[in-house]
């Protein structure tokens, strides 16, 4: 009897049990939305904050770097990493976190009869095949995104253009260069002819500056095999008291915080750990972009948590009401069945159960709806699908069963106090 | 005038007398006006706030000297920086970069104004103290490591004046300057001794001479570049360049925050209208019965489709109103939490989230209100 009623319940009152359904699924679907983008959204501006290039920059131990602005008398001899090592960097614990990397390697050149001009070797678009099946591009081309490219086009490295390079505005403009036309470089240890792939605007520093691939700088410094400094770009979480502890003396820490810092994505266990992989180095965070990096994403996951807090009560309040509204409509027919000699009880476990099936499909049509919409603003935004969180699931199915019976219950209680005459009386 | 009275009575006497319903309807209206006008108000001031988030990344325009003369002053960089309005100029830091040498070995040394130092670069990392005066010096971290130099220690700076190659004996400039903190950035500046204008100028004998000024200018790209153009004709003598790295990437990531706001507030809007149009059709739906009595008391359709729009229409003003200011409260908290910084009133968002609340309410009960209508008055009220 209890299922017949109910069944014709739904059967007469589809219209009703219909609109009902479409509003719990709609705050289902926001929620179910927010909550995703929310959880997503650090992940997503992190990798977007990678424009700003790499926050770890590692040097040899005893590099004495003082040739940077002027040339300073009395240089030490220059201090270098091995390139073979350069794997390794992909080898630490936090590899998966490690996106984009490039080594570089600076010497003097002359430049189509003019001395002393700075030669960056590096790689622009390297192809990795990683030993754990992983494949990547690496190079300045992402590093540098914002560089540019005033005339012709980035170098291509996998296009085997081994005898190309990129020459940099100022350089361009002092010596009338132009893509496409051939340069003599003149190094330490011999002669190379090239083509100039691409004239560059940097707007800093670079513009003085040609860029060619590695092993062609290598050759020009008779540096076989050595690089100077290696630039990375890694994904981190934001620093905390732990963090800036640690990036002082790891050895102050006791062993569970050391596990802690060390198994977590810091910036500083990062370059401890690269550190650790790479013999005589030293990796440090570059400031000015690993810190503005950690105060942008939490400033923007705290604009979104709160965004989604509102749409949460909102949509909380709105399923609510509705419901309420929904279930003071039925006060004749409550009126009716208490008339006819029904039990508060069953009554209200009538109701209840209609409004609670009816919560469940709705939500499950609603939360359908919701990664839909969150896969939208995932791929309208980032360009990348916002991953399912299964952890949304569970509080979308809490959120609408007890907004359901928080909305329902106090309207049956105060509809079944009143006097069955007085409601079918229509008052 | 009877009429109108008349009517102002059937509309408020329902409000009051159905209470608990109405209270519903209104509830809905004002959740749907909060999120509005709350979203909006974000939506608006995510862009100024999230650009002054950005200024950590540090300096976005630099200037330097124009390309025939050797230097800048210290009056053409504030003539130039005169041009930026005060309120978006976030820091300017002016440098003297001169070689001095510390125990006979050389190191740059950058005269700077510590104060605009600090805001220009916020990232800057000082283990010990800010130089507060002259006489006092900051120290990058490799020289630090290089001279075992710590906060507290002393050291002394010696200058050989640029004429000292074919002069016979030029006495070389010392000063003794007192560390107050070792400087930790991760780039360049590790490498450099930084001191004052004033002990710069008394270490080389050379008076009002800079190589660059940094500033930290909020706006976006366009706005730099037109900051840029107008400083390049109104001091020629000052090179304005912008930072390509820093303002472009700000441009790409900002731009990609507002979009995700802007989604984000779409969606939730949409959804939020249709959540309160069928609230208020249910509440209006409810109300079958009383439309067809009416109807059969002789009411024309218009009069009873004008109540229900004027019950629509107090009913979205008031939750309009109600929700302006909940929403304001709303952001205001978001942008204290968030950006410890206060938010604008928008003065045009509130008509607008009135206008908005009464529209959806309105539309929201005309088509319930039409469907009871258009039936015969006996059908509704037998229940059919």
């Amino acid at each position: 009897m209890f299922f017949r009623m109910i069944k014709g319940a739904f059967v007469r009152q589809w219209k009703k049990m219909l609109m009902i359904a479409l509003t719990i699924a709609l705050g289902a679907s926001l929620a179910t939305a927010m909550l995703n983008v929310m959880m997503d959204v650090e992940d997503k501006v992190n990798q977007e904050l990678k424009t700003y290039g790499a926050n770890i920059t590692v040097s040899p131990k005893n590099a004495s770097i003082l040739q940077d602005l002027y040339d300073v008398e009395g240089q030490a001899e220059a201090a270098y990493l091995k390139e073979s090592e350069l794997g390794k960097i992909k080898t630490i614990f936090w590899a998966n976190n490690i996106v984009d990397f490039a080594p570089f390697l600076e010497t003097d050149v002359a430049l189509n009869g003019e001395a002393g001009v700075k030669l960056v070797g590096t790689w622009f678009n390297h192809h990795l095949s990683l030993p754990t099946g992983e494949e990547l591009d690496a190079g300045v081309t992402s590093l540098r995104s914002w560089w540019d490219i005033a005339e012709g086009e980035w170098l291509d490295e996998q296009a085997h253009e081994d005898d190309a390079v990129m020459v940099g505005a100022a350089i361009a403009a002092r010596l009338g260069l132009h893509a496409g036309d051939t340069v003599t470089l003149t190094g330490g240890s011999g002669e190379r002819t090239a083509r100039v792939a691409g004239v560059f605007d940097a707007g800093g520093d670079e513009d003085d500056a040609v860029y060619a691939p590695l092993h062609m700088a290598q050759a020009l410094a008779d540096a076989e095999g050595l690089i100077g400094s290696i630039e990375v770009s890694a994904l981190t979480t934001p620093d905390n008291e732990l963090a800036i502890k640690a990036a002082q003396d790891p050895g102050s820490l006791s062993i569970s915080q050391y596990e802690l810092w060390y198994c977590t994505a810091y910036v500083s266990s990062i370059c401890y750990q690269i550190m650790e992989a790479i013999p005589d180095c030293v990796a440090s965070a570059v400031r000015q972009v690993a810190d503005s990096e950690g105060e942008i994403l939490e400033k923007t996951k705290l604009l979104m948590v709160l965004i989604t807090v509102l749409s949460l009560i909102g949509s909380a309040l709105g399923i609510t009401n509705l419901v309420t509204a929904s279930v003071m409509e039925r006060s004749q027919e409550m009126g009716l069945m208490k008339a006819v000699g029904a039990h508060s009880r069953s009554i209200s476990g009538l109701v209840l159960t209609e409004i609670i099936i009816t919560a469940i499909v709705g939500g499950a049509i609603g939360y359908g709806a919701g990664f839909g919409f969150a896969q939208v603003i995932g791929h309208s935004v980032f360009g990348s699908a916002i991953e399912m969180k299964l952890m949304v699931v569970p509080i979308v199915a809490v959120l609408v069963i007890l907004v359901s019976l928080a909305g329902s219950v106090p309207a049956i209680r105060s509809l079944l106090k009143l006097d069955p005459a007085e409601v079918l009386h229509g008052h | 005038m009877k009429r109108q009275q008349m009517y102002f009575r059937m509309i408020s006497a329902s409000l009051l007398r159905r209470r608990s319903r109405m209270l519903v309807a209104l509830l809905a209206v004002t959740i749907g006006a909060t999120i509005l006008s709350g979203l909006v108000t974000i939506y608006y001031d995510v862009p100024r706030q999230m650009g002054a988030q950005f200024r950590s990344y540090g300096a976005n325009m630099i200037f330097t000297a124009a390309a025939d003369s050797d230097g800048l002053t210290t009056d053409q960089v504030e003539r130039a920086s005169a041009l930026i309005d005060a309120e978006d100029l976030v820091g300017l830091a002016p440098y003297r970069y001169e070689s001095v040498r510390i125990n006979e070995r050389p190191v740059i040394a950058a005269g700077t104004d510590m104060a605009g130092a600090q805001s220009t670069s916020p990232y800057w990392f000082v283990t010990g103290e800010w130089p507060s005066g002259d006489g006092e010096a900051l120290i990058g971290k490799a020289v630090s490591n290089t001279y075992r130099l710590g906060p507290g220690d002393t050291l002394t700076a010696q200058y050989v004046p640029e004429h000292a190659a074919d002069a016979e004996e030029v006495e070389p400039i010392e000063r003794t300057f007192k560390v107050t903190g070792v400087l930790d950035t991760g780039g360049s500046e590790e490498e450099y001794l930084f001191i004052s204008l004033a002990d710069m100028a008394a270490l080389t004998g050379v008076d009002d001479r800079l190589d660059v000024a940094e500033l930290s200018v909020s706006g976006g790209q366009p706005k730099l570049e037109e900051y840029a153009e107008a400083i390049a004709a109104g001091v020629p003598e000052v090179t304005p360049r912008l930072v390509k790295r820093v303002t472009q990437s700000e441009n790409t990531v900002l731009k990609k925050l507002q979009a995700l706001v802007l989604l984000v507030t779409v969606i939730v809007l949409l959804l939020t209208m249709i959540c309160v149009s069928t609230t208020m059709m249910a509440v209006v739906s409810e109300r079958r019965k009383e439309i067809g009595l009416r109807k059969a008391l002789g009411a024309s359709d218009n009069s009873i489709i004008m109540e229900f729009m004027g019950e629509g229409l107090l009913l979205g003003g008031i939750g309009g109103l109600l929700g302006s200011g909940l929403g304001f409260a709303f952001a205001q908290m978001v942008s204290r939490n968030v950006f410890n910084s206060s938010i604008t009133f928008q003065p045009l968002l509130l008509p607008a989230t009135i206008v908005v609340s009464i529209l959806v309410t309105g539309l929201a009960c005309l088509s319930p209100v039409r469907s009871a209508t258009d039936v015969d008055p006996a059908l509704v009220l037998k229940g059919e």
